[in-house]
């Protein structure tokens, strides 16, 4: 082990507070799952504890382990795309400085989040949920005017659901389709 | 240089295997008769000697009750829990309860830890590998099924320690094995370890990126193994035995076992040939006195349906593992087999049919894990392998999720299960009485919610901080798992910024006082193997 990199080790695990999961990984803020785990390999061969397990210093060895173990936990945030957006919004933010480390307050918030996608896909009311699953089976069957009005009376219970509106808008332009051309109607 | 080399230690439940890899390619040492695996029983002798391997196995018969075999499925586990009770019921031995819950195991008058009985086993390996070098050696890197919880992975260090051993790490099973196959390889790819051994169940996925070992997940099955096989043909056997003669062979301890060694040997007969001719001469006496012998013949169809069942429970683990992983079958590019019973037929032909791909044949399934110890082993003791570009990095993660216990028997999760370790995560108490001046929580591992469900690790109290209202202190505890996969658990007062004092009670585990104790009943000890006459 060479001057420079214990330079390199006492700098890192000094400023280890004050760095964001990006700083740790050497990772712009634009990084995807890709990016990041490329990061993680890179830094991995780096400050792997067992390279540096034969080390006689064990302060050194110290170090090392708490960059390494931060390392981990920055990859295990940044690696989960639902994570990754909560956190760069938080380290972007006001709050920055009591952000930089993900905890168990930011993690339940994620979770709410999903768990609300989750049911809005399926729609948050009872009605809404009867309505949206009985308009799936007119899709189905392509019957499209029943889906439109089931998918209507879905959105009469949940008129915020951006689930119900896309489905809408489909089954509205299918309706176009087979609506016959040229202008023949009684007028 | 003596100092410098690192045994590579598969400890398996029912086989062992020591290799190094300090000279060129990795290899297994055997023994002075050429044996490559060893039989992970010990047996206690009259003259108060100490036989381990193959010949300690022949004993499990004649001196059944002061032969120690399996030891590895009661290792790490509180006495209450289920599969002491299972081994309670087919063991000869004597499994006692001793203080804080934990296992106890009585041989010849002597009450030994269950750590104790497995460091014979580890120091066999060490005098196999010191004999088979020519001087002592004194580091080691032990396997454990990846599965494997904080308590069995602690003990497990123990017994290293017991033998006399430097542990230098304790590393999973399957890991070991990709470790192995892709050591120096350069290759990229997504790889399964099916790890069926004696006793445990594990698979693990794992990403290799040339020098990386990623291991993206890892699902196991404590309670699944060879032992079960063997287990649905004695059963076969007995019944078929019952309805003949009226005599449950089951009952008595002495034909359990014949029965048992017929099973082993039947099930490896009708793996390889597709049949096995089971007899077992004079196996008892009615009470007539006519001398009773256990005849059959057991074909593949017939085995196949007896395990199917156990066959098909591998796959639920495989869909988990896959699903951690947020991987198909298909995403995986080769199947590695691990453990004796991957070369029955049965399994490798349903795991050809699960990941639609021909399991690689070019690994030994009984040594591929020892191999791997050995060249992380090596890694250990090196300091400039990357420069040599030598280097393999093993990047790990704990199979459980971590939890604290709360009110109403129910946990909370602090670090979830394929969690890449080494980590740490804190969270912060708080004091709920006025004056409260000692803060007591439970540690547990497991997937329920409730904690009656999962695996407690032990009970921490913390002491030493400041004294006020309740609400008012701040407790911030760290918990952190090692790179062994070992849970350490340390707290600060968050206001004074200082460590507060950790005591430990109602572990599994083996206290100080007791494992040095053990350490020097253990080297009094003599292995009776090396005695053995040409």
């Amino acid at each position: 082990m060479d001057a420079q990199f214990l330079i390199e080790v006492e700098t890192l695990a000094m400023v280890l507070d004050q760095l964001d999961y990006y700083g740790v990984l050497k990772l712009d803020q634009g990084a995807g799952a890709a990016d990041v785990k490329a990061a993680y390999y890179r830094e991995s061969r780096a400050y792997h504890p067992d390279r540096y397990a034969a080390v006689e210093s064990a302060e050194v060895r110290e170090m090392i382990g708490r960059i390494y173990r931060r390392i981990n936990e920055a990859y295990t945030v940044l690696r989960d795309d639902q994570k990754r957006i909560k956190y760069l919004a938080d380290v972007s933010g006001p709050d920055r400085l009591k952000k930089l480390r993900f905890t168990e307050v930011e993690e339940s918030a994620v979770q709410a989040e999903q768990k609300r996608k989750v049911e809005e896909q399926f729609g948050l009311t009872p009605n809404g949920r009867k309505f949206y699953s009985a308009a799936l089976v007119e899709i189905n069957a392509q019957r499209w005017e029943a889906a439109e009005r089931a998918l209507k009376g879905a959105l009469m219970y949940e008129a915020g659901n951006a689930r119900f509106k896309e489905a809408l808008a489909q089954v509205q332009a299918e309706l176009e389709k087979t609506r016959p051309k040229g202008d023949y109607r009684i007028k | 240089m003596s100092s410098e080399i690192a045994l590579g230690i598969d400890l398996g439940t029912s086989y062992s295997c020591v290799a190094i890899a300090s000279q060129g390619p990795p290899q297994v040492i055997p023994n002075e008769w050429g044996e490559r695996t060893h039989a992970s029983v010990v047996s206690f002798l009259e003259d108060g000697h100490v036989l381990v391997g193959n010949d300690a196995k022949k004993n499990i018969i004649t001196n059944a009750e002061n032969t120690i075999y399996s030891a590895k499925r009661l290792i790490g586990r509180f006495y209450f829990s289920d599969e002491v009770k299972k081994a309670q019921a087919v063991m000869p031995y004597g499994i006692i309860e001793g203080a804080n819950n934990s296992v106890r195991l009585k041989v010849r008058d002597k009450i030994m830890a269950v750590p104790e009985v497995s460091a014979l086993v580890l120091k066999e390996m060490r005098v196999i590998a010191e004999t088979h070098l020519g001087h002592p050696v004194t580091k080691a890197v032990v396997t454990c099924p990846a599965y494997f919880n904080d308590n069995q992975r602690q003990a497990t260090k123990d017994a290293g320690r017991i033998a006399g051993l430097d542990v230098l790490r304790i590393i999973n099973e399957p890991t070991a094995a990709a470790l192995a196959y892709g050591f120096g390889k350069d290759i990229s790819q997504k790889i399964c370890v099916y790890d069926l051994g004696g006793g445990t169940f594990d698979v693990s996925i794992l990403e290799i990126g040339k020098d990386v070992f990623e291991v993206l997940s890892t699902a196991g099955d404590t309670y699944l193994g060879g032992d079960d096989f063997d287990d649905r043909i004695m059963a076969w056997l007995a019944d078929d035995f019952t309805k003949k003669h009226g005599l449950d062979l089951r009952q008595n301890k002495f034909c359990l076992q014949m029965l048992k060694e017929a099973g082993e040997r039947a099930k490896i007969e009708v793996g390889r040939d597709g049949v096995a001719e089971i007899l077992v001469p004079s196996i008892c006496q009615s009470p007539e006195g006519q001398v009773l012998d256990l005849k059959q013949r057991l074909v593949a169809d017939q085995f196949n349906k007896m395990v199917m069942d156990l066959v098909q429970r591998t796959f639920k683990v495989c869909d988990e593992a896959l699903q951690s992983a947020r991987l198909t079958a298909a995403d995986v590019d080769a199947v590695i087999l691990v453990g004796g019973p991957t070369r029955l037929p049965i399994v490798r032909s349903s795991v050809r049919h699960y990941f639609q791909k021909e399991p690689l044949s070019d690994v030994d399934p009984d040594e591929v894990v020892a191999l791997g110890a050995a060249i992380q082993g090596a890694a250990l003791l090196n300091t400039s392998a990357a420069e040599y570009g030598q280097a393999s990095y093993l990047l790990d993660v704990t199979p459980l999720t971590l939890r604290v216990g709360t009110v109403g028997g129910f946990s909370e999760r602090i670090i979830d299960k394929n969690t890449p370790i080494p980590i740490e995560k804190s969270k912060t108490f708080t004091t709920s009485r006025d004056g409260q001046d000692r803060v007591k929580i439970r540690v547990y591992q497991g997937e329920s919610s409730k904690v009656d469900g999962c695996e407690l690790l032990g009970e921490f109290e913390f002491t030493g901080f400041r004294v006020g209202y309740r609400g008012e202190v701040q407790i911030q505890v760290t918990f952190e798992i090692d790179s062994n996969g070992i849970v350490n658990v340390s707290a600060t007062d968050l206001e004074s910024g200082k460590k507060t004092s950790t005591t430990i009670s109602l572990s599994s585990g083996l206290s100080e006082q007791d494992l040095r104790k053990a350490v020097d009943d253990n080297a009094g000890m003599e292995l009776a193997s090396r005695q053995r006459a040409r």
